[in-house]
């Protein structure tokens, strides 16, 4: 008798969170979902009936992604080259973020290089600037260096914003290696460089894939550094593009729409790819236990 | 194959200081085994000898070549840690392999030096595993056989026993002793459990607080502890100690402690009215339940089978006495201890040294 009435009452307890949690989880569903579908919703829709309302088109069409691919339109002139831009730039700067934090996190964590510490803390405090308020001043400098228009230039400062965290999670990933690892590999004969080609990195692949899939994302949705940095339009990256499409009054709604699926499409797949590492990576990176 | 010596090793943390000059030497094919309390400084020394660990003082030479500013994969030193540290993502040949594979050893070499030690070890079916698809005992074996494999100068082995359950820890340890049997490889072996150590050691280094408190064969320092902290720190169960006056009369020495006088050996140095510390062995005491001797009330019996432990009463201090077989002996009955004069260790009441 008692031994069910607990029962029951766990069971309500259940319910109740489940409740409380579906208030908070509907709206947040709702908040994330909705722009997708009108997304999807105005890539499917004839160019005239994608406003009409309707929560599904009478006759959904795929014609708007073969104006896309044609590059069929005005807005649309440099759509394969700005995709090519932004993809090699996310990769270039997927892999250089890499290069550095890696080398970076290696050098603090495992070596024990002096200054270190005064590296984390440097690193922790660039994120309480905010990456905006340094466009301008970023802007001089690659003006400087005669950067400007180069791809170059948004390479580097990408890999400047996304350098520090990702230092601060693989020194945070590191740190969790055992130091005995290090020892023993020593006493084997391995020199630091071979310490860190045959055992450090093999060891520290989910961290990677982790941290350069987020600097490969960062480079990917940037705008704002693109914008300012780059300006002719076959050298654009496909973010500022779709921006560019809002120039005019009368923008073909349904064509950004399509392009801006189109473009968010590598993002998702990646992300689905790697999910695995990421949340492991990422949390090993978060909590210092 | 090599021989080792340590002269005034001295090692600080910052100011903290926590080894003051260590000195002693380690021939050719000798096992040695560094034994102490926790915390002593055991492996640090080892870590020193390693090059895991600056020398704050002193020199380490092996083979009569000063080491100390030598990197530590220029040692020709190999170590089995305490983890294990076999790397997580190479199978166990390749974990063997390691060293090898950095020194760009030939490949039919690298084969031949792999499947000996595998074959040593019994790790043969292991080989192609990965080192967390095996038991801990099996793990212990790979890290020997990563040693191995490289034939070195000297073993080092900082605790590697102590992660395994009771019974494959005295296997391992036999598969260890029967290993350098054949390898003749010098080796330092750092452990805190001093039946590990007596078992295992061709010399014994008994540390304490960064010092060394004596150098001996396990049998050596059993026999002749040259202090208090050796004399309790070997032996299990630890042996029996009182704190007394030496008495000297007509010839003959004993100790008065607890209201009863304790047999001993005539001391030259002693003089009449000393105070010291009294030693016995639990099995040096010999129990009878009639007689003359010193009586004492039982408290505890706890036969081990072969082997029967007394906890006894004396004078409100208890003594323990390990009895060879079984007996009819009960708590609360009264025996009396008998112990042989040569059986007993005498030591300064103040410096705590043996009196000789
Ligand atoms: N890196 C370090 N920094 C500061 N103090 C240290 C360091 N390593 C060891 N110590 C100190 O040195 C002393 C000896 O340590 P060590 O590890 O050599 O002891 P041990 O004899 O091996 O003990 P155990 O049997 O517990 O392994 C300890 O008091 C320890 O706190
Ligand atoms: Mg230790």
């Amino acid at each position: 008798m008692s031994a069910g009435l607990r029962k029951s009452r766990i069971t309500w307890k259940m319910v109740s969170t489940e409740a409380k949690l579906l208030l908070i989880g509907i709206p947040v569903f709702l908040w994330t979902i909705i722009p997708i579908y009108h997304m999807v919703l105005f890539s499917i829709s004839p160019r005239n009936a994608a406003t009409s309302g309707r929560l599904w088109p009478k006759e959904p069409t795929l014609s708007n992604f073969s104006f896309v691919f044609q590059q069929k339109h005005f807005y649309l002139d440099h759509f394969w080259a700005q995709l090519g831009n932004s993809l090699v730039i996310a990769l270039s700067v997927g892999a250089l973020t890499l290069a550095v934090s890696t080398a970076a996190a290696f050098a603090i964590s495992r070596l024990k290089v002096r200054g270190g510490r005064t590296v984390m803390n440097m690193a922790l405090f660039t994120y309480f600037i905010p990456a905006a308020f340094l466009a301008v001043p970023m802007y001089k400098t690659m003006g400087n260096y005669g950067l400007l228009n180069s791809q170059w230039s948004l390479i580097l400062a990408m890999v400047t914003i996304a350098s520090p965290y990702c230092i601060w999670v693989l020194k945070q990933a590191s740190d969790k290696l055992p130091w005995e690892l290090d020892e023993a590999a020593r006493m084997d004969g391995a020199t630091a460089m071979q310490l860190f080609r045959l055992v450090y990195l093999p060891l520290m692949v989910p961290s990677l894939v982790a941290v350069g899939t987020y600097a490969l994302l960062l480079a990917w949705n940037e705008y704002l550094y693109a914008f300012l940095l780059l300006s002719k339009d076959s050298s654009v990256t496909l973010a500022v593009a779709l921006g560019n499409f809002l120039a005019a009054d009368d923008s073909p709604w349904e064509l950004l729409m399509t392009t801006g699926l189109i473009y968010a499409l590598p993002p998702a797949a990646i992300y689905y790819a790697f999910k695995r590492y990421m949340v492991s990576g990422l949390t090993a990176g978060a909590v210092k236990s | 194959m090599a021989s080792v010596s340590f002269k005034n090793i001295e090692k600080s943390f910052g100011a903290t200081k926590i080894i003051h000059g260590i000195s002693f030497d380690i021939s050719d094919g000798e096992f040695v085994v560094l034994v102490g309390p926790s915390g002593c400084g055991k492996s640090t020394l080892l870590r020193m000898l390693a090059g895991l660990e600056p020398i704050s003082g002193g020199v380490i030479t092996i083979d009569d070549k000063v080491i100390n500013d030598l990197d530590s994969k220029d040692r020709d030193i190999a170590m089995v840690f305490q983890s294990y540290a076999l790397y997580p993502h190479m199978t166990v040949r390749d974990n063997m392999a390691f060293s090898l594979k950095l020194r760009k050893a030939d490949a039919e070499l690298t084969n031949t030096r792999v499947a000996n030690a595998a074959r040593i070890l019994n790790l043969d079916p292991l080989l192609d595993r990965f080192p967390r698809e095996l038991s801990g005992g099996q793990r212990q074996r790979v890290a020997m056989g990563r040693a191995i494999v490289r034939d070195p100068k000297v073993f080092l082995f900082d605790e590697p026993l102590s992660n395994l359950d009771a019974k494959l820890r005295v296997a391992m340890r036999a598969e260890i002793k029967a290993l350098h049997q054949r390898l003749k490889t010098t080796t330092v072996y750092v452990t805190h459990d001093q039946i590990e150590a007596m078992t295992m050691a061709d010399r014994i280094v008994v540390m304490h607080d960064g010092i060394v408190e004596q150098i001996g064969t396990p049998l050596e320092l059993f026999d002749h502890p040259g202090n208090l902290f050796v004399a309790q720190f070997i032996g299990s169960p630890s042996m029996n100690v009182l704190k007394g006056t030496l008495r000297q009369a007509d010839g003959r020495e004993w100790v008065e402690a607890l209201g009863q006088q304790w047999p001993s050996l005539t001391h030259a140095q002693a003089r009449d009215g000393q105070s010291v510390h009294y030693g016995v062995r639990p099995t040096d005491i010999t129990v009878s339940a009639s007689g003359n001797g010193i009586p004492a009330k039982v408290i505890v019996v706890e036969p081990t089978g072969a082997e029967t432990e007394l906890l006894l009463e004396v004078g409100g201090a208890q003594l323990v006495v390990v009895m060879h077989g079984r007996t009819a002996v009960q708590p609360d009955d009264v025996v009396h201890l008998e112990i042989t004069a040569e059986k007993s260790h005498v030591f300064d009441g103040t410096t705590e040294k043996r009196l000789d």
